[in-house]
């Protein structure tokens, strides 16, 4: 019998072709698209009722049909504004910067892909991400980057464990872009030349501040002063939560150089800017850690290659973590803004060894 | 071999309905208002579907309209009876009833009309005392479903008739989940309009009727031609009309005998459940039931895996209702009944119907066991459903 695979789908390309690729394969695939942000939310349900629009899953319908495999949409919206728009909102209005895509994939995607793939007998979980898994000669499995650098999603993925990556699978690791796009034009997906979306899915409109005094307590937001590194107030702010370190527009100051944020204290309300040439951190500390292969926890330093945000280049620096989860990573050099909230992840080459949430910068 | 389990979404297509669409298309007919012999032909054949239909439910041929369908059928009547009593601003509903009634409701509620949902107690059993009490001179129309698609619960509809009468009010039942499961007489119910769907008995969808007691009372559905007297103008579905009528008939023609089969088959795989799913519960009366539905809390499983479980494993039923994304969503019917809203994403529906064999139903209950099973125990239900209110 073949192996059943439970595919993630979004409805989008990517998972789209991966679930006929796993198909073409002979794998008993079973396609599951997630409904994750609330109605009204994303574009494509702009429209009244209470219900998505049948549209929204359209293309993976289409390949479900095509190459006859079964197909369903799950309702995970109470999880995903408990787990991750609830988070969201709290890292801005705490003065940090939230990476909502990585919550969703250790908190409710890959959490429940897993349960759900227990319950109905899946021996493998497969979605679109661009990542590979390669089994090393003890058997070992290891995460790395995609073939197609400028895809790489691996730095989504560093919450996953040995274990899962063990009954996981992403098809299109090998592959580009073009080829995926290709594959998917092959297949009459209408959205095969379609340009990805890079918004977060539940703030389409990328106004996050409007959306974070929508859903906070009013009483929670954080306003208060934009002070220079002396504590010289340069303006007033309405909250926190519109800034980020390293933001260089909407501070609401005329100045000879361009100002960037170079600290926020949501206990009052100041938020520190400075030249460009003050923004540099030396390293940062990182919580909630997971490494892949656990045993590379300890107090020895270690060669590593940090990234700080999705699309930064990696930064060359020693790491030394200890068995609570928490890792201080030394830049070889000093680097740019580090910012709070932010995901860091731990590369080595190729590899993914894991990664965290950064606290703070050094 | 699939066990089908879900005939009050819609019933698999009867053998008869299959020969009364195949008969037609050998047959060169044409559109039944025209004139030629073609015409003739196809007006006959309406007339016979007409007259099948009427024959069902205890109505006179000129009483019932074709329609595409219940939801149509719901629509209809609710805009012909307000349209027809325009002084008066209430309508006396149930808070189970059907999308198609509880839509249009809401919207003429937010127009300006007094909506009344009656709520039905933890059975789903509306008290017909409770519904008299709402009705005042001031209300046009009042519809309440004869049976519950998600529970079964047969409401008590004839005591209505007479005070609803008597207020000077239009009386609707929505019939279209009693149609084919209980014996109805419009004469004894006493309603002024009921509403039949084609699908639930076994006809092709897209094919319903109406049954309008007095057309002088109620304004037309559709304006254009004369067909349908007029009342629903447009070229009728004439495939599906006799469709309709061939299934109806058959539907209705043992229908003491069909209902006692498959309560007994309900019984014997709720028995079997029971016994091996510590914690299952019924949702619905156990008597005052359509002998077909069965609908089930299961203890510490989502229902959205369990239907997805289980029709990997061949077994198809289905959650009160569906969203057009095919998501689930927490019934509302079991919502109004009391039942909490982590209860209701518990919440199966299994509804039989005329294909259904003894041996579908052993094999059912010992899929449903093995799954509950497998499924409770690698994915108990998350806590984040109890928030989901």
């Amino acid at each position: 019998m073949s192996a059943r695979v439970l595919v993630a789908m979004s409805g989008g390309v990517d998972s789209s072709v991966a679930a006929a690729i796993l198909r073409e394969r002979g794998c008993d695939v079973v396609g599951i698209a997630m409904r994750l942000a609330p109605e009204g939310s994303t574009v494509a349900t702009g429209r009244r009722g209470t219900c998505c629009s049948y549209d929204d899953f359209e293309d993976a319908r289409r390949v479900a049909e095509r190459m006859d495999f079964p197909f369903y949409v799950i309702d995970l919206r109470a999880e995903f504004a408990s787990r991750v728009i609830d988070y969201f909102v709290g890292e801005y209005v705490d003065g940090r910067t939230p990476n909502p895509c990585v919550m969703c994939n250790r908190d409710v995607k890959f959490d429940r892909l897993w349960k759900r793939a227990r319950a109905i007998q899946a021996d493998f979980v497969a979605t679109g991400h661009y990542a590979r898994i390669e089994r090393d000669a003890a058997g070992r499995r290891r995460l790395l980057r995609a073939a197609d650098p400028s895809k790489d999603q691996s730095y989504f993925l560093f919450n996953l464990t040995a274990d899962q990556l063990a009954r996981t699978l992403f098809p299109l690791g090998d592959m580009t872009k073009d080829e995926v796009r290709a594959r998917a034009r092959a297949l009459g997906l209408r959205n095969a030349g379609k340009p990805e979306s890079q918004e977060i899915c539940f703030v389409p409109d990328r106004d996050y501040a409007s959306f974070v005094e929508r859903r906070a307590d009013r009483a929670a937001l954080r306003p208060g002063r934009v002070v220079d590194a002396q504590g010289v107030e340069l303006a007033r702010h309405a909250g926190v939560h519109r800034f980020t370190v390293g933001q260089r527009r909407g501070l609401g100051i005329a100045a000879g150089e361009p100002l960037y944020v170079r600290a926020i204290d949501s206990t009052t309300g100041d938020v520190v800017v400075g030249r460009n040439s003050e923004l540099g951190a030396r390293g940062l500390i990182a919580t909630n850690v997971n490494l892949i292969d656990p045993s590379f926890a300890g107090d020895s330093l270690e060669r590593v290659e940090a990234k700080i945000r999705y699309r930064h280049p990696v930064l060359p620096a020693t790491f030394r973590s200890d068995a609570g989860g928490r890792a201080e990573v030394m830049f070889d050099r000093p680097g740019p803004a580090v910012t709070p909230g932010q995901a860091c992840v731990f590369y080595r080459g190729d590899e993914v060894l894991g990664g965290g949430f950064i606290e703070r910068a050094l | 071999m699939r066990i089908y389990l879900d005939h009050n979404a819609g019933s698999p297509l009867r053998r008869e309905a299959r020969d009364a669409i195949e008969r037609l298309l050998g047959d060169d007919v044409a559109n039944p208002s025209s004139v030629h012999r073609s015409g003739q032909r196809a007006r006959r054949a309406l007339e016979i579907a007409r007259e099948q239909v009427a024959a069902a439910i205890g109505a006179k041929p000129r009483q019932i309209i074709f329609t595409s369908g219940g939801t149509e059928s719901n629509n209809a009547a609710i805009s012909g009876a307000v349209n027809a009593l325009p002084a008066r601003r209430r309508i006396v509903t149930t808070a189970i009833e059907h999308s198609s009634i509880l839509a249009p409701l809401a919207e003429l509620e937010s127009k300006g009309r007094d909506v009344v949902r009656i709520a039905p107690d933890s059975e789903g059993t509306v008290a017909a005392a409770d519904v008299l009490s709402a009705l005042d001179r001031n209300t046009a129309l009042v519809t309440v479903g004869l049976v519950n698609g998600e529970v079964g619960a047969i409401q008590d509809v004839a005591s209505l008739a007479r005070e609803a009468l008597a207020v000077g009010a239009l009386f609707h039942v929505d019939a279209a989940q009693a149609l084919g499961r209980i014996s109805i007489d419009v004469n004894t119910i006493g309603c002024d309009l009921m509403t039949l769907s084609g699908h639930k008995v076994g006809a092709p969808a897209g094919i319903g009727a109406i049954y309008v007691r007095d057309p002088a009372r109620v304004t037309p559905m559709i304006l254009g031609g004369p067909q349908e007297s007029a009342m629903r103008a447009g070229t009728q579905n004439l495939l599906g009309a006799v469709a309709f009528g061939a299934a109806v008939e058959a539907a209705t023609r043992d229908i003491g005998a069909e209902a006692a089969r498959l309560y007994a088959l309900t019984e014997q795989l709720l028995a079997a459940l029971t016994a091996q799913i510590a914690g299952l519960s019924v949702n619905g009366p156990r008597d005052r039931r359509v002998a077909n539905t069965l609908n089930l809390t299961f203890p510490g499983v989502l229902g959205e895996t369990m239907l997805i479980a289980l029709d990997l494993e061949s077994v198809e039923l289905s959650m009160g209702s569906a969203c057009a994304a095919g998501s689930v969503e927490p019934s509302h019917v079991l919502l109004a009944m009391g039942r909490s809203a982590a209860d209701a994403l518990s919440s199966l529906r299994l509804s039989l119907g005329w294909n259904t064999t003894a041996n579908d139903l052993s094999a059912a209950a010992t899929t449903i066991v093995r799954v509950w099973a497998r499924v409770s125990s690698a994915e108990p239900r998350p806590l984040a459903a109890e928030s989901l209110t």
